[in-house]
């Protein structure tokens, strides 16, 4: 599908990954680093996650929020833009935007639920409602995304794996605690969802690739991308990245005004 | 694009007042769906542009949902047929989306008795409608809101597509969607008994609609209900058969019509040519599947013979309000033919005589908008009217209804469905 992807303001958007890991003039200034950066982004895509679990939307709204995350952290910086508030308002407007509106309030009344002893991460109403005007600027008002769930049950299908789809939709929901969504077509990161499950299934699926005619370079190193990823992070699915990694480069961000 | 000035002050409806440094603030000219709409000047640019104002935070939700719709959908939809979203900026509490200035609307085109619309009018702004529509289905878009004074005119004559505050993506199947959209008079059958998995059909359904109106001059199925729409519809082109529609059945709210046959469409629409008439019967086709597509309806005869479309920038113009009738319009448009200023019972004769001349067009145009010609009245109101041709609707007070659009409790309905949307994941 995603017929219309090749003329979307997605696509136009796509980053060089140098691009993607550039860490903010401000927060560099503040001396977080590349990887802190990048521990923050893993961190609060959890955040954003569980907060979704709690309120009960579907896993294209968790994906749309997680991408305009990310985005806005090619822009603006974490010491302009409080991670612990951009977090929630991007399932917000992710909510609304993919029809499946979450009130502002229910929000609020989650995070007091699964954050209730950090105040760091408490916010009212309002402060969501003023960040949802800022985020629509940050993202220059570009909303639709384009996810690799679709293409990917497509694909299973043609390659005759549909056995694989629960995996490969796996790898594919971890690929979000990354930024291939900013850099990577989706079908390509589809692809090489099913090029990782096949692999570790013991799938033979080289021919089935071979007639696709796409660069198997591209999904190969996407592929290596994602293992690398485990590889580093070996993060518990269900509690994320532990507390102790994470406050120290948070503590570097201005407290909350 | 724009970003928030920090400066400013001053009250803010005050016209003459340079926002984000780049809009010279004008006019009020409407109200939309969501907000105060003013005309200004993009200094950037030049053009007149048209801003419309939404205020958030009103009801602790933030920026309104059919505003964020329009938004996201129009960010993606560029293109000559379709209405053009230039910059947004948040502005003191309120959200603005600037538009491109449209003049006026298709409505105002086919209620405006001044005009006379030629056939190849007619083929030049059921072309633009179809293009503008066609490139939303390629993207995947539907519009669900087709009706005439959502079809703006630009100053060059181009016509574009406006509001797209109930349009949405499809294309994923087993999604379920709403089935209160569109005004009444432009729904299609299979919304009318309840469909939930429907496609662009239903927006080509209602741009045939609006191409009968065109041709007629009067909406062309005045439903006073959704069970008397269905009623109009079956009166115009007959009861479906199952051979016809074979999903027709299996619709949540189907019932049983009484069959009624359909009369020769040739009987409603007397003066359309034998290709608009083949034309519109495709796109009031009653199975969806079966129903013509946008790009399909532009490679239909129809637009390739003659007479060729009228050039966008030639179209006739409705009136502006406040006009006057003993005009003094300046630029001579021809199309609306000449103006009369000595005494009417002579002249109307003359008038329909040189309006014909002048439009150069076959006889039968005089028939098919018989009031086309009786733009005298307005010069000699003050003396006795005697139109050339009988307004019958007024005589009989057979005036067509008021335009039906979705009402607010409609509205308030739909909203609340398109919220809640418990529309949840892809199957597993």
């Amino acid at each position: 599908m995603a017929a219309n992807f090749w003329t979307s303001s997605h696509c136009k958007q796509l980053l060089d990954p140098e691009d993607v890991e550039l860490v903010p003039a401000a927060d560099r200034e503040r001396g977080i680093m590349p990887e802190e950066f990048r521990l923050v982004k893993i961190h609060m895509s959890f955040h954003i996650w569980r907060l979704a679990q709690q309120v009960k939307v579907r896993q294209r709204v968790i994906a749309t929020a997680v991408t305009y995350f990310r985005r806005v952290y090619t822009r603006k910086s974490m010491s302009e833009y409080d991670p612990r508030l951009v977090a929630p308002t991007c399932l917000y407007l992710a909510s609304k935007v993919e029809e499946s509106t979450v009130q502002a309030r229910l929000l609020v009344f989650y995070i007091k639920k699964m954050c209730g002893s950090d105040d760091k991460y408490r916010f009212e109403i309002k402060d969501i409602l003023e960040m949802e005007m800022k985020l629509l600027e940050a993202l220059d008002y570009y909303l639709v995304v384009f996810h690799p769930y679709r293409p990917l049950l497509q694909l299973l299908q043609d390659a005759g794996i549909t056995d694989l789809t629960q995996f490969a939709w796996g790898l594919v929901n971890d690929t979000y605690k990354m930024d291939l969504i900013l850099i990577y077509p989706p079908y390509m990161i589809a692809l090489a969802c099913i090029y990782i499950a096949s692999a570790l299934k013991d799938k033979d699926t080289t021919s089935w690739f071979e007639e696709l005619r796409v660069d198997m370079n591209i999904v190969k190193n996407i592929s290596m991308e994602i293992l690398d990823f485990y590889d580093t992070y070996k993060i518990d699915p269900q509690r994320g990245l532990p507390d102790d990694k994470i406050s120290p480069v948070l503590n570097k961000l201005p407290a909350k005004s | 694009m724009a970003s928030a000035a920090s400066s400013g002050g001053g009250d803010d409806d005050s016209a003459g007042k340079l926002l984000v440094n780049r809009y010279l603030k004008g006019e009020i000219v409407g109200e939309g769906t969501y907000g105060i709409v003013n005309k200004a000047i993009d200094t950037k640019t030049g053009n007149i542009v048209a801003i419309k104002r939404i205020r958030i935070g009103e009801k602790k939700e933030g920026v309104n949902f059919t505003a964020l719709r329009e938004i996201k959908l129009l960010k993606e939809l560029k293109d000559p047929n379709i209405i053009e979203l230039i910059d947004c900026f948040p502005y003191k509490d309120s959200l603005h989306l600037v538009f491109e200035f449209m003049e006026t609307d298709l409505e105002a085109v086919i209620k405006d008795k001044h005009i006379v619309l030629s056939p190849a009018d007619t083929k030049s702004y059921a072309q633009m409608m179809l293009k503008g529509l066609a490139f939303c289905h390629k993207k995947w878009v539907l519009h669900r809101d087709m009706k005439p004074n959502n079809l703006l005119i630009g100053a060059d004559g181009q016509l574009k597509l406006a509001d797209f505050g109930l349009a949405r993506m499809f294309g994923s199947p087993g999604r379920n969607f709403t089935h209160q959209v569109f005004a009444r008079w432009y729904r299609a059958p299979e919304l009318l008994f309840g469909s939930k998995h429907y496609g662009s059909a239903v927006d080509i359904w209602a741009a045939g609609c609006i191409f009968a109106e065109l041709l007629t001059r009067r909406a062309f199925l005045q439903g006073s209900s959704d069970i008397d729409q269905l009623g109009k519809i079956f009166a115009a082109l007959g009861t479906p058969k199952p051979s016809q529609w074979p999903d027709m059945a299996y619709l949540p709210d189907y019932v049983e019509y009484q069959y009624v046959a359909a009369p020769p469409l040739r009987t409603l629409l007397p003066m359309a040519s034998d290709d608009a008439l083949d034309l519109l019967s495709k796109m009031l086709t009653y199975d969806p599947k079966a129903r013509i597509t946008a790009q399909q309806a532009l490679e239909h005869r129809y637009f390739s013979s003659l007479p060729a479309p009228t050039r966008p920038s030639q179209l006739p113009r409705p009136r502006r309000k406040g006009d006057s009738g003993n005009n003094k319009i300046p630029d001579l448009n021809l199309q609306d033919g000449p103006v009369v200023l000595s005494p009417p019972r002579k002249l109307r004769r003359v008038t329909a005589h040189e309006g014909l001349e002048v439009n150069m067009h076959r006889a039968d145009k005089v028939d098919e908008h018989p009031s086309g010609m009786r733009h005298t009245d307005e010069m000699s109101s003050h003396s006795s009217r005697i139109p050339m041709s009988v307004d019958v609707g007024a005589v009989f007070g057979t005036r067509p209804a008021p335009r039906p659009t979705l009402n607010s409790a409609e509205k308030s309905h739909l909203k609340r469905k398109l919220d809640m949307d418990p529309e949840f994941g892809y199957a597993e």
